[in-house]
């Protein structure tokens, strides 16, 4: 399987070549995670990378004082290894010599590759960290286009107030990464906000999540609302572990990562089902893109040539290469400080959203919040309320008399 | 005698010339592969000569990195104080647990090792000053080339500290307490002293490396400070190379290091499946090391290796 | 009171789990003097061999882990004739990077023939749970707790009563003294390996019950286990058993009344305690 994908993205990336036999390709250079433990994720972005990069060089390349350029990628495998992927990112400057980079998955990576990038003065442009201490360092090479992991639970929030029956206590259970911890710590300030109160507020360590304890403590607090933030794998292990305890909010459990993700669901299968969840982006014709036409026909063509659906990571990642070539026809130079200051002018619609940074370097997209209904995604709320929400979600007793 | 200062000063020199000749990538390959030699050579110390196999050094590695992460980034010191700062810490824990876990032989002195780093680790990450599980961001600096002549001064000075122990009584007492540890008691030797020296020797060269490593990469945090498979690295580096002996680590380190970066970069999804495959194979046909391997080879041939089967099996 | 108690049950549960990881460690430990560091990987095989028998084979979980039992008896089998076994006897700290490498290399073949992505072993009855008074006691948790007795208290009846037990005890203690009497060494400590490995893989199977597998799931365990092995002391099914036990309790309970990120601490910070303290009663042949 993997050998096919393989396979098939060289053959892709081989058919996009004829155009430009003579100008030189600029390339961009990334290490991302293809195995180790993030290489389920990870593999979104490698593949998505690949693609955009093919799908560029078959619409005629980047145009850089009237001549096409072909567009190349130079990926490694960071083997989920931060230590590692920094080192790569290094040889990608120094001895690749790659033009520009894009980045990998996990805020943990992005914030130390990040560093490279502003050591070596080289714009990095990232899909896969949303922490915002990548983002308050005062970097000015550094450019994300996953929205601030403070703001996640936004649109959640915002929609709970607008439910019935009303939600009141709030339970939330956080990683303590970078990218969890901003998200617990904006998550905080949004409930006070909103009037909601925190009856159980706890960390877990990210590398030895066991939540039999912290999930007793949950249910002997009876809250309205689980939140919960932290990895794939983790969230996984809480739904199962939700069920097997008998532990169920009384109004609704969401997760920041799993619910739109296929596998997450399939792992799941029929305990899934009601899991509200988030995404920054859903394929939509309404999002219009000038190389795969709109969101719709992206996912179309993502699936059919990979075999699987994509989902937000893929899409981020897409941005990324299409930043960088909107980029480098504005500054109309590779000089790693035009194209710098180009992208962040940048504002321009595409398959993702609005491609448009803050002056920190983040983009700005409101999370739309997903549910899973009938073993679909589907989409409940982006400052209004887009389908109805199953709410509240019936406890797992009652579930399971369904079956 | 002299002919080996000599060949070491030489040897040096040409080291030292890398970053101005060569490319940054071998610069970059050559700062990780000297301060993961001065590791090699600081276990040395204590796993080589004195017998004591630590599998934990990673808690002083860690240590040197937060010790010089927190003085540079929450006090707003120098690199120079960050890393004696470092030092220092490293200095102060093995000092402090030095007596009751050296108390420990063999693979239990390994496990309480590896259980301390842990400890320590676990400890960390929920020190709001180390900036708990999220770390700590240094300042950049823009040159590599002072890190590497750091490393590689860092190893000269490890190398010179193994190679003055190994002439030294200090040493002598070392190998007793490693060859028979009551019979050296009896015969004098201050084994409990010796042994903590060799430990707080260590532990600070390791401290060093953390730091120097943590300036360098910008960015600290409890698990790749406290990385736990640096104390198989390094154990596996000072072994495959000889234990005991001065130079044999740093071969070990620099080879070890070489092949993984060469496989890492060359057929980079299978570099660990080999990586494995050649430690494997190292451990079973060289079991006592490069060094010795050297050495059987060239008087022995390669019958060595069928010998040294022959000889360590059940 | 009552959430207390729920807490001590997850912690023993749980702990029944780590236990039962421990003793195939233990064992190899206690009587090859083999620190096996390759252990986790066994166990994620164990995990791996359950997974496939379940979802190709249909075959239920609990009857599948007998299976998964032997087949991973016959790889420790062999891996302690042909690899372990040729270094023997060559200083100690081998046998540390031998394990190492063997590790490396069976995590990269198992990413590499199951992928990366996470597996769950979900029969249809997980899930469940019994309430008990006030207390919920989770179906599946609770019969791999019941298994892990199981096997514990045979691995100690084993050693105790049969015949291969009483050899592998006494090469355990004196090799010379037990080939007098009859012990073929290369078997015996095959059939010990192989044993710890068939241990390993039961926990694994249990393990994808309970949480989840992947090909970097033996990474955190094998710390895990040295932990419960030397508190248990090493080669005692009942010590290993009880150490599992009091490791679950005390994780859970620093979990709920403090922070879960202390749990790491806490539990290397007893090991480091109890391995000083009991330095007087360490006396083994190094």
């Amino acid at each position: 399987m993997r050998a096919t994908v393989f396979a098939l993205g060289v053959a892709i990336l081989a058919a996009g070549r004829p155009a430009f036999a003579a100008a030189t390709p600029i390339t961009l250079g990334a290490a991302v995670q293809m195995t180790g433990a993030m290489a389920n994720t990870g593999r979104y972005y490698r593949d998505a990378y690949q693609l955009a990069v093919a799908q560029v060089n078959a619409l005629g390349g980047v145009t850089v004082g009237g001549e096409k350029h072909p567009l190349s990628l130079k990926l490694y495998d960071n083997q989920s290894d931060v230590n590692l992927g920094v080192r790569q990112y290094v040889e990608l400057l120094t001895q690749d010599k790659v033009n520009f980079l894009l980045g990998p998955f996990s805020s943990d990576d992005a914030l130390d590759d990040s560093s490279v990038a502003e050591k070596y003065r080289v714009p990095m442009v990232e899909g896969g960290g949303a922490s915002s201490q990548i983002f308050s360092r005062g970097y000015s090479y550094v450019f994300g286009t996953l929205p601030p992991a403070d703001d996640y639970f936004a649109s959640t929030i915002e929609m709970l107030g607008k439910l019935s029956p009303p939600a009141r206590t709030v339970a939330l259970v956080s990683a303590d990464d970078a990218f969890d911890v901003s998200v617990a710590k904006g998550t905080r300030k949004l409930l006070s906000a909103a009037g909601l109160e925190l009856v159980v507020d706890k960390q877990y360590p990210e590398d030895n999540a066991e939540f039999a304890s912290i999930l007793s403590l949950v249910a002997s607090k009876h809250p309205d609302v689980i939140l919960w933030s932290g990895h794939e794998a983790q969230a996984l292990n809480f739904i199962r572990e939700m069920k097997s305890l008998g532990v169920s909010p009384e109004r609704m459990a969401s997760f920041t990562v799993g619910v739109p993700t296929a596998d997450f669901r399939q792992a799941l299968g029929p305990d899934a089902e009601y899991a509200f969840g988030m995404t920054p982006w859903l394929p939509s014709a309404a999002e219009r893109d000038d190389w795969f036409g709109d969101g719709e026909k992206f996912a179309a063509l993502y699936h059919q040539k990979l075999g699987y659906a994509p989902d937000y990571h893929a899409a981020s990642a897409v941005a990324d290469v299409e930043t960088f070539v909107k980029a480098i026809e504005a500054a109309g130079s590779l000089d790693s400080g035009k194209v710098r200051d180009a992208i962040a002018h940048l504002d321009f619609q595409s398959l993702y959203g609005r491609i448009h940074f803050n002056p920190g370097g983040q983009i700005a997209l409101a999370q739309t919040v997903i549910q899973i209904q009938h073993g679909q995604v589907v989409p409940i709320y982006v400052h209004d309320f887009v389908h109805r929400p199953l709410y509240p979600v019936p406890a797992w007793s009652k579930r399971l008399a369904h079956k | 005698m002299t002919v080996r200062w000599l060949a070491t000063a030489l040897a040096c020199a040409v080291l030292a010339a890398v970053p101005l000749a060569a490319r940054p990538t071998l610069t970059q390959y050559g700062i990780e592969a000297l301060l993961l030699a001065s590791l090699a050579q600081a276990w040395n110390i204590l796993g080589g000569y004195a017998g004591y196999p630590s599998f934990g050094n990673s808690a002083f590695y860690g240590l040197g990195t937060y010790g010089t992460a927190v003085a540079m980034a929450r006090f707003h010191q120098q690199f120079g104080v960050g890393l004696a700062c470092g030092a220092a810490l490293g200095m102060a824990c093995a000092c402090a647990v030095g007596v009751p876990i050296l108390r420990l032989r063999g693979p239990y002195f390994a496990i309480v090792t590896l259980g301390l780093s842990a400890m320590l680790a676990a400890i960390v990450r929920n020190v709001a000053i180390a900036g708990r599980n999220i770390g700590l961001i240094l300042p950049i600096f823009r040159s590599d080339t002072l890190f590497y002549e750091l490393a590689l001064g860092l190893l000269a000075a490890a190398t010179a500290a193994v190679a003055l122990t190994a002439r030294s009584r200090f040493g002598a007492g070392l190998v007793a307490i490693r060859e028979n540890e009551e019979a050296a008691a009896v015969m004098g030797v201050a084994t409990t002293r010796f042994k903590v020296m060799a430990l707080a020797l260590a532990a600070v060269i390791t401290a060093l490396a953390g730091g120097i490593h943590a300036y360098w990469i910008t960015f600290v945090d409890p698990a790749s400070a406290f990385d736990s498979s640096l104390n198989v690295k390094m154990v596996i580096m000072a072994v495959f190379g000889g234990p005991g002996t001065v130079v044999g680590p740093v071969v070990g380190a620099l080879l070890l290091s070489g092949v993984s970066e060469w496989l890492a970069s060359a057929i980079s999804s299978m570099a660990s499946l080999f990586y494995g495959l050649v430690i494997v194979l190292a451990v079973l046909f060289m079991p006592k090391g490069l060094w010795d391997a050297g050495r059987g080879l060239r008087q022995r041939g390669l019958r060595y290796f069928g010998e040294n089967l022959r000889r360590y099996r059940l | 009171m009552l959430l207390f108690a729920q807490i001590v049950v997850n912690g023993l549960l749980v702990g029944g789990l780590y236990g039962l990881m421990a003793l195939g460690m233990g064992l190899v430990w206690g009587v090859l003097n083999i620190v096996n560091l390759m252990h986790g990987a066994l166990i994620m095989l164990g995990g791996y061999a359950v997974y496939y028998l379940y979802t190709s084979a249909g075959l239920d979980p609990f009857a599948a882990l007998p299976l998964a039992m032997l087949g991973l008896f016959g790889l420790g089998y062999a891996l302690q004739w042909f690899v372990l076994g040729q270094i023997a006897r060559s200083p100690l700290l081998n046998t540390l990077l031998v394990t190492f490498g063997l590790e490396v290399v069976a995590t990269y073949l198992a990413q590499l023939a199951f992928s990366a992505d996470l597996r769950t072993i979900n029969p249809p009855y997980a899930g469940q749970h019994l309430a008990l008074g006030g207390l919920v006691v989770p179906l599946v948790p609770a019969a791999a707790f019941g298994a892990a007795l199981v096997l514990a208290a045979s691995l100690w009846l084993a050693l105790g009563r049969t015949r291969t037990g009483r050899a592998i005890r006494a090469s355990a203690q004196n090799l010379g003294a037990a080939r007098l009497y009859g012990v073929n060494p290369r078997r015996i400590f095959a059939l010990t390996f192989g044993t710890g490995a068939a241990l390993a893989g039961a926990a694994g199977g249990l393990y994808g019950l309970v949480a989840q597998i992947s090909p970097y799931m033996g990474n955190s365990l094998t710390p895990k286990s040295f932990v419960i092995a030397i508190l248990g002391g090493l080669d005692r099914p009942l010590g290993v058993l009880a150490g599992g036990l009091a490791l679950g309790v005390a994780e859970a309970l620093t979990g709920a009344y403090l922070a879960s990120t202390y749990v790491d601490a806490i539990s290397f910070g007893l090991l480091v305690l109890l391995l000083v303290a009991r330095t007087s009663r360490l006396l083994r042949p190094a």
